[in-house]
């Protein structure tokens, strides 16, 4: 079968080794605060989700060591990628598709 | 960068929502017409990769962290407009599974990530290439560089800016003006801005000495663009061309 990502294997070998890397993008600050102007760096006021991202923050609930962190993070950009893996494959069977019918016409 | 829900109010977000749907109109039009079963597979490894490169929480001395993009490395690769799609399916995902990024503010976060940040570097691009004259690898890695620098620094302002306005057109929304967003935000992508253009150049010359091939995929982009698209001759004759991308697109 042919790989749902239809990328070449060097391409997805660099891509897991870079879901490997991508827990120090949680250790390297560990103790510092968020992004400025994302969702709790502005001061005392807070503002309100619309939505119940499962899973919020690129974690999952109650893993909150570095170590159980960590492994969330890997899990959520597994979950990522294959989500974009997913969607841009819906892409490629219409353009495929529409090809294939130009080509017959 | 990305801009979480309640921060903005309607008529901002509305108002970018709006700007969004012409810009997306313009963009999958032009897709439309290029995309092929060919160059999918690139436009969903530079979606994944900017959605990696964003996890990479980089620490900033006041305490707050930045990430990189690849907003401009993608422009470079596979023209602007197929940033705005790569970035579109990154920040929809994020949004959706991962509440990084408000719904409302979605289209603002595409515009700031997917618009600004590849059309300002593909434009630094193209002019840093024409002013260091006759190309090489190491002025194409100068270019991109400079390109990924100010592409994420202007797309960093543009968010500022956005919520900046905020206590004085929709008060109750993000409370802090634009004295007090521009400094942070500006401030913290001067310094994450180091690490994406170091990413973008690394990449582009990496590509420019061995995959020139991949630097001459087709390109999305809207037409008074396409003159400062650069075809890079193919110094390397078809020796490894072992998982090559095709070069033609039709």
């Amino acid at each position: 079968m042919k790989s749902i990502l239809l990328w070449p294997r060097k391409w997805i070998a660099a891509m897991i080794t870079l879901i490997i890397a991508t827990p120090l993008g949680i250790l390297l600050v560990w103790d510092y605060g968020d992004a400025w102007g994302e969702w709790s760096g502005v001061g005392n006021w807070v503002p309100r989700h619309l939505w119940n991202a499962p899973f919020d923050g690129y974690d999952l609930s109650g893993w909150d060591s570095r170590l159980m962190a960590s492994l969330g993070y890997i899990i959520s950009a597994i979950v990522g990628v294959l989500a974009i893996a997913i969607v841009t494959y819906i892409l490629y069977v219409a353009v495929a598709r529409r090809e294939n019918k130009g080509s017959s016409r | 960068m990305h801009i979480p829900d309640g921060y903005l109010g309607p008529a901002t977000w509305i108002a970018l929502f709006l700007v969004m749907l012409v810009i997306w109109f313009f963009a999958f039009r032009n897709a439309n017409k290029n995309l092929g079963p060919r160059n999918v597979p690139m436009l969903s490894f530079m979606a994944a990769l900017s959605f990696i490169l964003m996890m990479f929480n980089l620490p900033i001395p006041d305490g707050t962290t930045a990430h990189m993009v690849g907003a401009v490395l993608i422009a470079i690769i596979v023209g602007p407009y197929g940033a705005t799609i790569a970035l579109s399916i990154a920040l929809l995902i994020q949004a959706l599974l991962f509440g990084d990024g408000g719904i409302t503010a979605y289209g603002a976060n595409v515009f700031n990530m997917g618009v600004v940040m590849p059309f300002t570097g593909i434009l630094v691009y193209i002019a840093v290439r024409k002013a260091l004259g006759e190309s090489s690898s190491k002025k194409r890695a100068i270019a991109a560089f400079v390109a990924g620098y100010i592409g994420i620094v202007v797309a960093a302002f543009c968010a500022a800016v956005e919520f900046g306005i905020q206590p004085t057109i929709a008060p109750g929304y993000a409370p802090y003006g634009l004295g007090l967003a521009i400094p942070a935000m500006v401030g913290a992508h001067l310094l994450v801005g180091i690490a994406e253009g170091l990413t973008t150049a690394i990449v582009v010359y990496y590509l420019s000495e061995n995959r020139v091939d991949l630097l001459n995929l087709p390109k999305f982009c809207p037409r008074w663009l396409e003159r400062g698209m650069e075809k890079v001759p193919e110094k390397i004759p078809s020796g490894s061309s072992r998982g090559k991308m095709p070069t033609e697109a039709k």
